[in-house]
């Protein structure tokens, strides 16, 4: 038996309707494969850093539990299968956090409560077909204006390291030319019309 | 022979660096996401492993983005 540290990325729909039924999942797949669980609690309920499975936040449990070495490789195909674990990292760790044992008796207490997870910005595809679209029109307003994207360009590059500055030296040489071009064909007609 | 000694920002009998410490490891992240080379970080090999480790443990699990926003 070794001891090993689970985290685990529950879905918000399921602890929104109890947490408890969320926990129990995830470590009722470790103790179906003979594990016994140290401590679990709810480690946060975040924003994820970009969307897993059409979701843009999502809770974390950690567990803490002592198992067979060689059935891991079945727990982990049983959270690949499950629906409420959205993703899993299961690591080997030398002994409990100091610290661990409390928040697992804490959360057990009766006027523990979890608070109500946010409402989440489900992503439709309507809804990223139309932000794109969106993009592009800004892009093709940028090309019209030339001259206009100068400035813009010259505020990034004073943010970003020297390398990118070079970069945008050059992109705005072409901008400032096309700039001329434009107007040298402009007064062109005008002469023609007059 | 003596050898050039590096400026290392972080001694390498520190606590080990964990993926749950996420106000660390931004600190190593550009803008872009993508992780802070040696000569940035001044880590020895062995600590920077550790740092990749923990930083693809964090984003594996949504915490640390892949691309920046």
């Amino acid at each position: 038996m070794n001891l090993y540290e689970g985290m685990f990325l529950l879905d918000n729909n399921v602890v929104r309707e109890d947490w408890n039924e969320a926990k129990a999942t995830a470590t009722g797949i470790l103790e179906k494969h003979g594990a016994s669980v140290t401590t679990a609690r709810r480690w946060a309920e975040r924003s994820l850093a970009y969307t897993i499975q059409k979701r843009n936040r999502g809770s974390y449990l950690l567990v803490h539990f002592e198992a067979d070495p060689d059935k891991i490789s079945i727990m982990r195909r049983d959270l690949e299968l499950n629906e409420t674990v959205m993703r899993y990292l299961i690591l080997t760790c030398d002994g409990v956090p100091e610290g661990e044992a409390e928040l697992h008796e804490a959360e057990l207490s009766a006027d523990f409560s979890v608070p109500e997870p946010p409402e989440d910005h489900v992503v439709d595809s309507d809804e990223e077909e139309e932000s794109e679209e969106g993009e592009g029109a800004t892009e093709e307003a940028s090309e019209e204006a030339p001259a206009a994207d100068a400035p813009a360009e010259e505020a990034k590059a004073e943010e970003t390291p020297e390398a990118e500055e070079a970069k945008t030296e050059e992109a705005e040489a072409p901008a400032e030319e096309a700039a001329e071009a434009s107007e040298e064909q402009t007064e062109e007609k005008s002469s023609e019309e007059a | 022979m003596a050898r050039p000694v590096k400026k290392a920002t972080r001694p390498c009998d520190d606590p080990r660096l964990d993926y749950k410490d996420l106000e660390t490891l931004s600190k190593y992240l550009t803008p872009q996401g993508q992780i802070h080379a040696r000569r940035r970080t001044g880590y020895c090999s062995k600590c920077q492993r550790e740092l990749k480790q923990a930083i693809k443990r964090a984003r594996h699990m949504g915490l640390l983005p892949f691309v920046g926003s």
